[in-house]
């Protein structure tokens, strides 16, 4: 079945067989191995992507439903490969990294939230972290990262 | 400015945050498979069918492999107990009876259907209490003939190691006691529940395997395979890439001699990672606990005596319970005075998963049974809890119950003081519904050997081999990373640290006990001393000076001392050092010695020490919503003992990341088991992890005592501050709701059931 889609800005089209997922299209076709998996049932994250903006689990998104739609990974997060958001600056900078593999689930939920609310109260940011799960850091160093980014976009 | 105590960036951060570090999940070779595992379904039972031969026709499978096509002999990290597949019988659900390799994981998944599997089923030994009675089933009924991996130790039945300690005085105390205590305190398994499930990429070339692992130990890797395929560890090369987590789960061997059989019997690459389920069952979790306290305690509240039973869940396996049962004994006597004291701590075998290693090994369900158990003397007695830990707390040069002097114990009355400085213990837990508890323990800096080749390249950068695992902690990544560059007056940025590699890394002990800053850092001052001789050594041959009158200068630079102008660069140095066929590298290594102690003072004592002390304070105020009986917490203090800080946010984050663990051990993380011996929570929807709203903003405050022994004075940071997590959480609730809570976690339903009792015992005498 093909598949037609823009990922990190590039359009894509490709034969991808349906009832796959987003997260296997990336991963395992894209070479996109910035997106984890690590419990495929929506509850840790760290699959999270952008779809025309918006945060999705990708392990529980078919990716023939992305047809049409506009992707966007931690790898181009920044506008460009390696280029880095003052969010993702502010996360190794505050401690907000630690092991990193839910890292880049962070990084996508925090950089949708950022999008649509420029100056969130520490609530709303950790409201917004409520499907994102760390088991490093404690939360702390990753909501002070959020505040410091803020702080720098001034 | 010198590169120890400032906030340098993690080395690994980038790649982390663009999501081009590469894990084991993310790494791939060409032609390679996909294997899974095929797990026993049922705790206990006899296999009366096993027939691999419709999956093996499967069209895209490879290699459907099972005890008859792997090795038979027993293998284990303290008792070897455990067989690589199950042939006759099974121990536990998730125990391994085949494994395929196949083309990709849908054929996989459809050969491990294709096996015929036929158990007959037998009730399992799930409770520990039944497990270590005289006439219960034996797990394992040939547990006799089990060789232990190093010395022999104190076992029978089920019960697999144990761990005796009676000194004289016991009983005449408890006669002469004003009052006596008793209490029984009880701790649920804990998944490590790191992101990055355990995977491996196994290759089988010319007679070697090399085993790509995210994997917090390589070296043991690399052993306890060898022990278990019966082959020489130079026949296995393992590789670490980036850690998605481990907190301790990562430290014994997994899955790797799966993938590692595949790829042989299939000539191809295979690639093994668990789904998140068998990642539950397999990963070692926490051990379960019952601790048993009886304490003889004066009108004073002086603690006169103490006798204390230890049963922990080992599972179906020893793994690393023959060590971790000292740790009562070790724990039973730190920090408080509390005179004489009988242990009995015996580790035990169930039909259930093995458990292992999780950050702060044994001592958080130790510390929250005494810590709890303290709030009910003081309770007794009509006394103030702080002022009844105040009271016997120990003093410098006093002893553990195994004989070690704690030369600096009263680093933890400065701990007390530290909290109550930032949260006046009077003034705190006020109001209705709410309750404050405190909570401390000492704890230890694993000693085990580490070791690093430091180089010097022609562009002045400072390279790092070494065989210490960067688990995500920053203790490489910043730490380790930071004392190198200090140490030869370059940048963190100019340091460039390897990733494990047991073919050409020196030995390394494992990211385990909170070790590697204090080790590997310590080892890499030995090299750094050395290298710089061999610095000066060239330098002073290219300045026309005497070696002994040059120093490092910040900046990369060797400059005469008390002549600013006179430098050269590091660069310069090692392009001439390379020209002239010289090599700038030097080799580092460090153990700590060990701490003195009495080795008659128990039988089975087989981790006897606890080398490199640190002390810590934890107050929590809660607040208990007596409805729905959920806990809040509202404020969280924490005093920390840390030697130095290296960088003051890997720091906190390890305090924080503590402290979060912590929490989801007191009061959300439920792994229970049923009856039939299985996990009853299989996913991480059923398995409740802290969330970050469920955090408090952690007010820590570290304490440094240098150690004269570690780099920069810098001690073991990142256990502790999961330890007395529980304690200060359930002291807390308890003083909230009138009403003893002495299990976790504690789920809203125990707030509600604790508090119903309560009242309906109020209501009796009334």
């Amino acid at each position: 079945m093909i598949l037609s889609l823009v990922v990190n800005g590039r359009h894509v089209e490709t034969e991808f067989p349906a009832g796959r997922t987003l997260l296997e299209f990336l991963r395992e076709q894209m070479s996109l191995t910035g997106t984890k998996e690590g419990c495929v049932e929506g509850e840790c994250g760290a699959c999270t992507v952008l779809i025309d903006g918006r945060p999705i689990d990708s392990c529980l998104y078919a990716a023939h439903a992305a047809a049409g739609r506009e992707v966007t990974t931690v790898e181009a997060v920044g506008g460009m490969y390696g280029l880095m958001t003052p969010l993702q600056k502010a996360l190794v900078e505050a401690g907000g990294v630690q092991c990193g593999f839910c890292t880049p689930g962070f990084v996508m939920t925090l950089t949708a939230l950022l999008d649509e609310s420029p100056q969130p109260t520490r609530t709303e940011v950790q409201r917004a972290l409520a499907g994102n799960i760390c088991r490093c850091t404690g939360y702390s160093q990753i909501v002070q990262a959020v505040e410091e980014a803020i702080g720098a976009g001034e | 400015m010198s590169a120890v105590g400032t906030r340098a960036k993690r080395s690994d951060g980038e790649a982390k945050v663009t999501g081009s570090a590469v894990y084991t999940v993310d790494f791939a070779l060409p032609g390679e498979l996909t294997a899974r595992v095929l797990r026993s379904p049922v705790a206990r039972g006899r296999i009366v069918k096993l027939d691999v031969t419709a999956a093996r026709e499967i069209e895209g499978v490879w290699a459907v492999l099972t005890a008859e096509d792997a090795p038979r002999h027993r293998n284990g990290l303290a008792i070897k107990d455990q067989v690589l597949f199950a042939s006759d019988r099974v121990l536990y659900e998730g125990e391994p009876i085949a494994v395929v390799a196949a083309d990709n994981i849908e054929i996989a998944d459809r050969a491990i259907d294709a096996i015929v599997l036929e158990i007959e089923e037998e009730e399992p030994v799930v409770d520990l209490d039944r497990a270590v009675e005289d006439d219960a089933p034996l797990v394992h009924p040939g547990w006799e003939a089990f060789e232990p991996a190093h010395t022999d130790f104190p076992r029978y039945r089920n019960v697999c190691a144990e761990m005796t300690s009676d000194p004289e005085g016991v009983d005449d105390a408890f006669e002469a006691a004003h009052i006596v205590v008793e209490g029984e305190y009880r701790a649920g398994r804990q998944y490590q529940a790191y992101l990055e499930p355990r995977g491996v990429v196994a290759e089988y070339e010319s007679g070697r395997y090399t085993v790509h692992v995210s994997h917090q130990f390589p070296f043991n890797v690399r052993d306890r395979m060898a022990s278990a395929l019966g082959i020489k560890p130079s026949s296995i090369r393992v590789v670490g890439h980036h850690i998605g987590g481990g907190f301790g789960a990562k430290l014994d061997l997994g899955i790797e001699p799966y993938a590692a059989l595949a790829a042989r019997a299939t000539g191809r690459p295979v690639k093994l990672v668990n789904d998140r389920t068998e990642d539950m069952l397999i990963c070692q979790c926490r051990e379960g606990a019952i601790v048993r306290i009886r304490t003889a305690v004066d009108e004073e509240g002086n603690l006169l005596a103490r006798d204390m039973d230890v049963l922990l869940d080992s599972g179906a396996a020893g793994t690393d319970g023959p060590y971790l049962i000292s740790i009562p004994l070790i724990l039973a006597g730190a920090g408080y005075r509390v005179g004489p004291t009988r242990v009995r701590a015996r580790t035990v075998y169930t039909n259930t998963a093995p458990t292992g290693a999780f950050r702060g090994v044994s001592g958080t369900h130790l510390v929250f049974a005494m810590e709890r158990h303290l709030d009910e003397i003081a309770n007794q007695l009509g006394m103030d809890r702080r002022e009844l830990r105040l009271r016997n707390l120990q003093e410098d040069g006093d002893l553990l119950l195994n004989g070690q002097e704690l030369p600096d114990a009263s680093i933890l009355r400065e701990a007390f003081d530290a909290v109550e400085e930032i949260a006046p213990w009077s003034q705190a837990g006020k109001g209705e519904n709410r309750g404050v508890g405190i909570a401390s323990c000492v704890w230890l800096t694993n000693p085990l050997s580490g070791s690093v080749v430091m180089k010097v390249n022609e562009d002045g950068t400072v390279g790092l081999v070494t065989g210490a695992t960067e688990n995500g902690s920053g203790a490489v990544a910043m730490g380790v990373t930071q004392i190198a560059a200090a140490e030869l007056g370059v940048t963190a940025e100019d340091v460039i640290v390897s990733f494990p590699d047991t073919d050409s890394s020196p030995y390394d002990a494992g990211s385990q006990g909170s070790r590697t800053t204090h080790i590997v850092g310590r080892a890499v001052t030995e090299a750094a001393a050395e290298l710089r001789e061999k610095i000066y050594e060239v330098a002073g041959r290219m300045m026309e000076t005497s070696p002994a009158d040059l120093e490092i200068i910040e900046g990369g630079h060797v400059g005469v001392k008390g002549s600013p102008g006179s430098q050269i660069t590091l660069a310069e140095v090692a392009t001439e050092a390379t020209a002239a066929g010289q090599v700038l590298s030097a080799t580092g290594s460090y153990r700590t010695a060990s701490p003195k102690f009495d080795p008659t003072c128990a039988t089975g004592l087989l981790f006897p020490v606890f080398p490199t002390p640190t002390y810590h304070v934890h107050q929590a105020e809660v607040e208990v919503d007596p409805v729905t009986g959920k806990v809040t917490v509202l404020r969280y203090v924490v005093a920390q003992e840390v030697g130095k800080v290296i960088n003051p946010d890997g720091v906190m984050g390890q305090v924080q990341g503590g402290v979060a663990q912590g929490i989801g051990y007191a009061l959300y993380e439920n792994l229970s088991i049923g009856k039939d011996g299985r996990y009853r929570q299989r996913t991480l929807e059923a398995y409740r992890l802290p969330l970050a709203q469920d955090m408090p903003d952690v007010e820590a405050v570290l304490l440094e005592h240098p150690d004269p022994a570690g780099p920069y004075g810098a001690k073991g940071v990142a256990e502790p501050p999961i330890v007395p997590v529980a304690a200060a959480i359930v002291n807390a609730i308890v003083d909230a709701i009138g009403a003893p809570i002495d299990s976790i976690p504690v789920l809203p339903e125990h707030v509600l059931d604790a508090m119903d009792q309560a009242s309906k015992r109020a209501e009796v005498r009334s």
